[in-house]
């Protein structure tokens, strides 16, 4: 065979580290060294909304209608006493749960809601109007106690939101300053409720805790899992070499490769967020599977020798061992790499991020394979290459024989065994288009975790802790009147009124400035006239335009909002029209039919200008905006699930449709629960163009290494089926296709097209040196399918450590690792020698 | 009196007032039954209009505007409010009617004109918004001194710092504020609230003091809250005082039809 650049590159990287391999452990040791150092600046980033960019509109426009509603993100503390909420000692306990939040940093204390902090406005008959706090103190007997239940239930907007609809559960809710602080805060009151009776069950929910406890275990997680995955991976590949010493070698590749990854994301200032804290997870396996190749072939090599007698410098092997694999790897890690990098197609950033670097990590792992492996292999004692070189183990005597039968079977039986594949690519295709894409953040905890069953509990007795807002916009331009308030500011510069100059005054700015003038300077009596008319024109112009005190406005917030509270995924619609209702019920006579929106716009600021005289003035601006041009419907859910907003989004839609919206008026969405479907949408979509990109860029690799169309298509079949396989399966067991599943595509594109490589590639070696088909699919049999087998045990048994893991997505990852190296193995070694037997006439076979 | 001769005198009554240190108030319940005449007995009665704005802590800005007139019964005792609103203009016509009582509850009552329905309003505390501005009923009308227990903390050249501790804790969500109040008007010219939990949280300032017909008058104070800073402005103009509006101008009836001879 010619020299080729690539051998001439392993060579002298061989020769290199051979050579001088303490400059290479110290190259190494430096670098993971200094990485190692940039750890500990660790930012955590559990937040899903980082799942999009700063920039996108979606987000945008959630943390802007947060900021004009002053909406928090929320704790949700329940206590339910099966018994019943309404007694003095349960009421006594949730009042001494306000007081302690009261007392807590980073509680936004103003919006804090629980009985003892919310207002009662209550008409005491005989033409009077109270106003009083809810529960200013623990009641003191159950006749109280029952007063505070009838209060509630007469307030739709606490009615079944701060308490229970059965009367078993009341809710506090807790804003939060900063969402970061959620899992810290939740933490001191799991504490806190400890102190209290153990009769009542006290349960932490909300998806701010939710995402934030994540990334708590989820650090936990990185710490855990990843070792323990490490030596499990250790374990098996002990079995297959027996030497410590020598295994320990692919465990350094897999360690620095990690070390070496990490750090350099996390000095280069990027945040691990969920999907980066996997990237451990994930180099493992790559790196440990390159090491595998190199060991596999130089125990196989020394074992040759060994065998025939030959007693060659076992320095020699490593370099004939590198001279064998460089091509193959140098390929499969450009594939593999190719997968990740696709994931940059992605518009998500976290994603992009993990898919830049894994893929250096896999560089990483190939470049520490060829320098830093060869340079450990060629510091092992004679005593050790001796042991290597030792006879077969059990374990690898029964693989020999299982891999014999396969070869068999897929070349006496290739109609058989491509039958049996093409079928289960059809049960895979069905399956497929059973996927259902859905995610909840609450979905990746077990479900005997605190936060599944804190979060089950609480949405079976109040109408929902998964917030979503549906915002209604004035949208029309406010310049309609542009002519009068030209008019008027003209006349008020005549009369040298000192106006701050701006030609293109709108009405309400006007008006500001006169309003002022009218109150800080000293104005003649023309002036002062002027200003007087002038103000109430400008007022009436900025107050009855684009306002949702309109009450045919209200009436079609009403009406939406009883829509939607039949709508099954909806547990409660709280909107402007309630609080109007209810003011205005009790102004009038507290009975219900005087639930009802004034007919007129006056009558409605009137009757909300009362709720605003509460202790809680700015309860209202969680409803309209001061400027009345923007309203929201709060909309209570069940679950956090992506299809459940999805199917909200529907019904508002399909409503709308049937019955527009009052012109100038347009409606969107914000919220926890919308921006969860904003990235996911974003994500499937991303997801399926960089899988289609990379799936063409491998094909267009393979073709160009194995210079052949036909064996190019070939080493893409594995792959397919077994990426249509598993997500087939997916389907087919119902497991929503979330946020890990849909990362893993990458990994099963890079991690199944090797074996392929390896195994054509040594195919056609075979071949050239003048090996028949059959001849040369029996030799495959041996050392390159041992080699794939072994590969696919280690790296699918490695990872069961991951089942254990109390967070689904490291289940998920530990599953999937397991099924893409067990199917695309036995894919891979069943049918390319089917397809191979099945493309050549039988004569061509002898 | 001649208003301006009144201001002249007070003047030099104040110069005069300056070096004399021995002057100062000892009594820390003199000085608060002197403050609490000045801010809110001035006059045998007033009329004026006042505005209220009022921004929230992203800057979004309500107005309110109102005539006010208020009539003593007695000085630093029972007194009688007519309040009604010109601003914002959907709720115009909307007028209060308050007998402010020192021994028992306020009694108060509303109109609202486009329900055109008068209604009696009661309030377990007077620690409510006053129509949705930062400023609490009771800041408007003045807190009853009898409701906290006062302290002289310190006497500085200009004024009087007053600790106040509320004598029932559960009634008020404050643990204690702090009165700085000048010597030579008797006027509080801030009030800082301090929350249960030692951190201040709310602050009351005089912004503009002027003397009308011979009263020292805060025409412009501010009601700032700390924990989000919003805020409220309020400005008075058109104060007159003595004006001997009659008593029946408190009535019942001028709910319904505000005295249009008072309010301009």
């Amino acid at each position: 065979m010619k020299p080729s650049l690539s051998n001439n590159l392993a060579n002298l990287l061989t020769s290199i580290s051979i050579n001088s391999p303490r400059a290479i452990y110290l190259a190494v040791a430096l670098l993971a060294a200094f990485m190692l150092i940039q750890l500990p600046k660790v930012d955590i980033d559990t937040d899903p909304e980082n799942m999009l960019r700063a920039d996108n509109p979606a987000r945008l426009f959630h943390n802007q209608v947060k900021q004009q509603f002053n909406l928090y993100d929320a704790i949700v503390l329940g206590v339910v006493h099966s018994d019943g909420i309404y007694n003095p000692t349960s009421l006594a306990i949730t009042k001494q749960l306000s007081d302690y939040v009261m007392n807590l940093d980073g509680v936004v204390h103003s919006e804090v809601i629980a009985p003892s902090l919310v207002d009662n406005i209550e008409n005491r008959g005989a033409g009077e109007l109270s106003f009083s706090w809810l529960m200013p103190s623990a009641p003191k007997n159950q006749q109280q106690s029952a007063q505070v239940q009838r209060a509630i239930e007469r307030l739709p907007l606490l009615h079944n939101t701060m308490a229970s609809g059965d009367g078993k559960a009341i809710a506090v809710y807790i804003p939060l300053v900063d969402k970061d602080n959620s899992y810290q805060i939740a933490e001191q009151l799991r504490q806190f409720t400890k102190t209290l009776a153990q009769d009542h069950q006290y349960y932490i929910t909300g998806l701010p805790v939710a995402e934030n406890q994540f990334g708590f275990e989820m650090f936990v997680q990185m710490a855990i899992s990843a070792p323990l995955a490490g030596a499990m991976i250790f374990l098996m590949l002990w079995l297959f070499l027996r030497q410590s010493v020598v295994v320990m070698g692919a465990m350094l590749i897999a360690m620095s490769t990690v070390i070496i990854t990490m750090g350099s994301l996390i000095g280069a200032g990027f945040s691990v967020h969920i999907l980066s804290s996997m990237i451990a997870i994930f180099l493992m396996p790559i790196a440990v599977v390159d090491a595998i190749h190199v060991l596999s072939e130089f125990k196989e090599k020394l074992q040759h020798n060994k065998a025939i007698q030959q007693n060659t410098d076992h320095r020699d092997i490593i370099r004939e061992v590198i001279a064998d694999l460089f091509q193959p790897m140098l390929f499969t890690t450009l594939t593999s790499a190719v997968g990740f990098l696709s994931l940059m197609l992605t518009p998500i950033p976290p994603v992009k991020v993990f898919g830049g670097f894994v893929a250096l990590g896999i560089f990483l792992a190939f470049i520490l394979t060829m320098t830093l492996l060869p340079a450990y292999l060629s510091r092992l004692s004679p005593k050790t290459i001796a042991q290597l070189a030792g006879g077969e183990d059990a374990s690898l005597s029964l693989l020999y024989r299982l891999l014999k039968t396969l070869s068999a079977l897929s070349q006496n039986h290739y109609n058989k065994v491509i039958a049996a594949l093409t079928l289960f690519t059809l049960f895979g295709i069905i399956g497929i288009g059973q996927i259902v894409i859905n995610d909840n953040p609450v979905r990746w905890f077990k479900a005997d975790h605190q936060i599944s069953i804190a979060d089950k509990a609480l949405n079976q007795h109040f109408a929902g802790t998964y917030n979503a807002y549906l915002v209604l916009e004035h949208t029309s331009d406010s310049k309609t009147n542009h002519k009068t308030v030209s008019a008027i500011y003209d006349a008020a510069t005549a009369l040298a009124l000192p106006l701050e100059a701006t030609q293109d005054i709108d009405a309400a700015t006007l008006l500001t400035q006169l309003d002022d003038l009218s109150f800080e300077v000293q104005l003649s009596p023309q002036q002062s006239e002027f200003v007087n008319q002038a103000i109430a024109k400008l007022s009436n112009i900025a107050q009855q335009k684009n306002s949702f005190y309109q009450p045919q406005q209200l009436a079609y917030i009403d009406q939406l909002a009883q829509h939607l509270r039949q709508t099954d995924q909806v547990g409660k619609v709280n909107a402007l029209s309630d609080v109007v209702r209810t003011v205005n019920r009790e102004l009038i006579s507290g009975r219900n039919d005087d639930y009802t929106i004034p007919h007129t716009h006056d009558g409605v600021a009137q009757v909300l200008l009362q709720y605003q005289s509460s202790h809680r003035p700015n309860d209202l601006m969680h409803f309209v905006t001061p400027q009345r041009d923007a309203t929201l419907l709060w909309l209570q859910l069940k679950d956090g699930d992506n299809q459940t907003m999805q199917a909200v989004i529907s019904a508002t839609d399909a409503y709308i449709a049937k019955h527009p919206l009052p012109s100038g008026i347009s409606y969107k969405w914000a919220g926890k629960a919308y921006i969860n479907v904003v990235w996911q949408q974003a994500m499937v979509a991303g997801m399926a163009e960089s899988l289609a990109g990379a799936f063409v860029f491998v094909l267009l690799m393979m073709i160009a290494l194995f210079k052949s169309i036909r064996y190019g298509l070939l080493a893409m079949l594995p792959l397919t089926i077994t990426i249509i396989g598993i997500y087939g399966l997916i389907g087919w067991i119902g497991k929503d296709y979330d946020m890990p599943i849909a990362v893993l595509s990458s990994l099963t594109l890079g991690l199944s097209v090797d074996f392929a490589i390896h195994f054509i590639e040594r195919y056609r070696q075979l071949r050239r040196l003048g090996h028949d088909i059959t001849s040369a699919l029996s030799q495959m049999f041996n050392e390159p399918a041992r080699a794939i087998s072994r590969n696919a045990l280690v790296i699918a048994f490695g990872f069961t450590p991951l089942l254990f893991a109390p967070l689904v997505p490291y289940v998920t990852v530990g599953l999937f690792l397991a099924s893409i190296m067990l199917i695309s193995a036995v894919v891979t070694l069943t049918l390319i020698p089917a397809v191979v037997t099945f493309s050549h006439p039988k004569k061509e076979l002898s | 009196m001649n208003s301006q001769l009144f201001r002249a005198s007070l003047f030099v009554a104040a110069l005069l007032a300056l070096p004399t240190q021995a002057s100062d108030l000892k009594n820390v319940n003199e000085i608060v039954a002197k403050t609490n005449l000045g801010a809110f007995y001035a006059g045998k009665d007033i009329s004026a209009q006042a505005r209220m704005k009022i921004t929230d802590n992203q800057g979004r800005v309500q107005i309110r505007q109102f005539n006010v007139l208020r009539k003593d019964i007695e000085d630093g005792g029972d007194q009688q409010f007519l309040i009604s609103f010109s601003r914002p203009s959907d709720v115009k016509g909307m007028t209060f009617r308050v007998e402010k009582h020192v021994n028992t509850n306020d009694d108060r009552w509303l109109y609202l004109p486009a329900l055109d329905l008068v209604k009696r309003i009661s309030s377990s505390d007077k620690r409510t918004s006053f129509v949705g501005s930062n400023f609490y009923y009771e800041d408007i009308s003045g807190r009853n001194i009898t409701l906290d227990k006062f302290e002289l903390v310190n006497t500085t050249p200009t004024s009087y710092i007053l600790k106040a501790t509320p004598i029932d804790p559960m009634s008020v969500e404050f643990s204690h504020y702090t009165v700085t109040i000048d010597k030579q008007m008797m006027l509080p010219m801030s009030i800082i609230y301090t929350d249960k939990r030692g951190n201040e949280y709310r602050k009351i300032e005089a912004l503009k003091v002027v003397n009308i017909d011979g009263f020292n008058t805060v025409t412009s104070s501010k009601v700032t809250d700390l924990a989000n800073n919003a805020s409220t402005l309020m400005q008075f103009r058109g104060i007159k005082y003595d004006n001997n509006i009659p008593g029946s101008v408190f009535s019942e009836r001028s709910l319904r039809n505000p005295p249009k001879k008072w309010f301009k």
